[in-house]
């Protein structure tokens, strides 16, 4: 009940152009396609949509990269590694907020020891958050530094199922390492990976506080994802009917993937059986 | 686990590369520690960079002397502006909502633990409602019917809020240790004289202590770690930890020294607690997960 009665308060704004500064627009249901027809016809919306997936894919590819690497690294069974698995965990529990201004700090020209040493060794680097071609990189950078320790944690976990045998065996047989990863222990993490793809696509819609911290979508609009967007609609200028029907198609976009996911992997499993 | 494949001993004359092969089998758990130090160091290089910016003098805070007096000037600067006042709205806040959505979802996730019925479908869906739904779908209402209803701005608008979230975590949560309690120590309970309820306080409870914890640390991080709700039903008086960063970077602009002594009291409670809950961090966060 809790969760859907803002639902529906949403939809039904989206249906309105409410604009806090005009009290009539409240309950005005006048033209309820208004704003997604003006949303059909917004260029900066569509861009935002695109940002989203270009963010979203470079940063789901990455974060299962290297968490599948540190993962495998972090699998053997030595005291260091054990310890080590609490150290890498830090970047995810972070308060993002706090996650944003450690990287504003290493993206700042003037201080930060990265560009210092670039600047030393005699090549210097602009700062990448105030470059357009560079912003969106810088975020997924950072973002990808955030949210590895996820991939990494259920990878391990995974990991960790394999029984001992087959491993053995394959050794018996003298299959190499990438055999040995390639076809004893890719199919046990197969899944694993799949459902850690699904979570953090999810929420790689919701990025934005890093987003806020490093470049306020900016400069321009060349890191304005549509969650950000519907943010400065609203909360910005004031066009709560058209920030709710922006996350209107965001919530239904949520749905439509899940459902999509829920397929596709669906199938999967099945010829995986 | 062992993963070394010790060299025969009579390997007719090894060749350079082939030795060299050997020489990483051999030291292959050693390579593999190096390793992961050096990675670590690299990845939470940012994270230890912060805190000792935290500590650094004013006019060395750019400085790249390994050796330098640390200072708590900036943890006293913050002491004295409105930081303290919003660092307490954020542990009021948390430790609230953290709370009262153990109270009611504990005793909740052991009704349905226990009731047999199969609604753990409706459960999960309802986590995976407020786990993907972006949050921008939730602040704009709650938004607009906080201004009505006199919540905006307020600590308990924000309790509100983050209770929505925690005690669908707490109910998803706290199942699985409830349906891992074995029922015959209830009936012994039961048999012994206990109540239903002494029983589940007695028996059930305690032997769920480390899920309980696990659980309620993790509501207290996720709550404490909030930033857009936060931001956008908040203003002055009941903005949180994290809010009040923001607004000091807006009016004072980035005064590198401070923003890292607040920045490290804000991550410190954070960082403690979840290391201790390392192993139950990864149901926490993949709450929803029904594939799992």
């Amino acid at each position: 009940m809790i969760t859907i009665a803002p639902a529906i308060y949403l939809v039904l704004t989206s249906l309105t152009p409410l604009n806090l500064t005009l009290p009539d627009t409240a309950w005005d249901f006048s033209a309820p396609a208004g704003n997604y027809l003006d949303l059909a016809e917004d260029p900066r919306f569509t861009r935002s949509v695109w940002i989203q997936v270009k963010l979203s894919v470079a940063t789901v590819f990455l974060q299962l990269l290297v968490g599948l690497g540190v993962a495998l690294l972090l699998n053997g069974s030595s005291r260091i590694r054990e310890m080590a698995r609490s150290g890498f965990l830090i970047p995810m529990v972070l308060p993002p907020i706090v996650v944003g201004i450690l990287w504003r700090v290493m993206y700042a020209v003037d201080i930060s020891p990265f560009h210092r040493f670039m600047a030393f060794v005699g090549l210097p680097v602009p700062s990448l958050i105030t470059d357009p071609n560079w912003a969106l990189t810088a975020i997924v950078i950072a973002e990808t530094w955030e949210w590895f320790p996820f991939t990494m944690l259920m990878v391990l976990a995974a990991l960790q199922m394999i029984p001992a045998s087959p491993l053995e065996a394959a050794r018996i047989d003298g299959a190499n390492d990438w055999q040995i990863f390639r076809f004893v222990m890719f199919p046990y993490i197969q899944s694993t990976l799949v459902v850690a793809a699904i979570f953090r696509l999810i929420d790689s819609i919701k990025a934005f506080p890093l987003i806020f911290v490093l470049t306020d979508g900016g400069p321009g609009d060349v890191t304005e994802v549509t969650n950000y967007y519907a943010y400065r609609q609203a909360f910005t200028f004031s066009l709560w009917g058209y920030g709710s029907a922006i996350a209107t198609l965001m919530v239904a976009g949520v749905f439509v993937l899940s459902y999509l996911i829920d397929r596709l992997t669906g199938v999967a499993h099945a010829e995986a059986d | 686990m062992q993963r070394q494949i010790e060299p025969g001993p009579a390997t007719a004359r090894p060749l350079r590369a082939a030795s060299s092969r050997y020489w990483f089998q051999r030291n292959r758990r050693r390579l593999g520690d190096i390793g992961t130090v050096v990675l670590l160091l690299l990845v939470l290089f940012p994270f230890v960079w912060l805190v000792q910016m935290s500590f650094r003098p004013n006019r060395d805070i750019l400085g790249y002397d390994l050796l330098f007096t640390p200072t708590l000037a900036h943890y006293r600067a913050l002491w004295t502006g409105a930081f303290p006042a919003s660092f307490l709205n954020s542990l009021i806040t948390s430790l609230a909502s953290t709370v009262l959505a153990m109270v009611i979802g504990v005793p909740a996730a052991y009704a349905l633990s226990r009731s047999g019925f199969k609604s753990t479908r409706r459960i999960a869906l309802w986590i995976l409602a407020t786990r993907m739904a972006p949050p921008i779908a939730f602040t704009i209402p709650f938004f607009l019917a906080y201004r009505h209803l006199g919540l905006s701005d307020t600590l308990l608008g924000l309790i509100i809020v983050y209770l929505t979230f925690n005690l669908a975590l707490v109910i998803w949560m706290m199942q699985p240790f409830f349906d891992g309690v074995p029922r015959e120590l209830e009936e012994a309970a039961w048999i012994d004289g206990c109540g239903v309820w002494e029983a589940f306080c007695r028996v059930t409870l305690p032997l769920s202590a480390p899920g309980l914890a696990a659980t309620a640390v993790i509501c207290f991080i996720l709550s404490w770690n909030d930033f857009f709700y936060a931001l956008v039903l908040t203003r002055t008086n009941a903005s949180t930890a994290p809010v009040a960063i923001v607004n000091f970077i807006q009016y004072t602009g980035w005064e590198w020294g401070r923003i890292a002594a607040a920045g490290t009291l804000v991550m410190l409670p954070v960082v403690v607690f979840s290391i201790l809950v390392r192993n139950y961090l990864v149901r926490g966060l993949a709450a929803g997960g029904v594939k799992e």
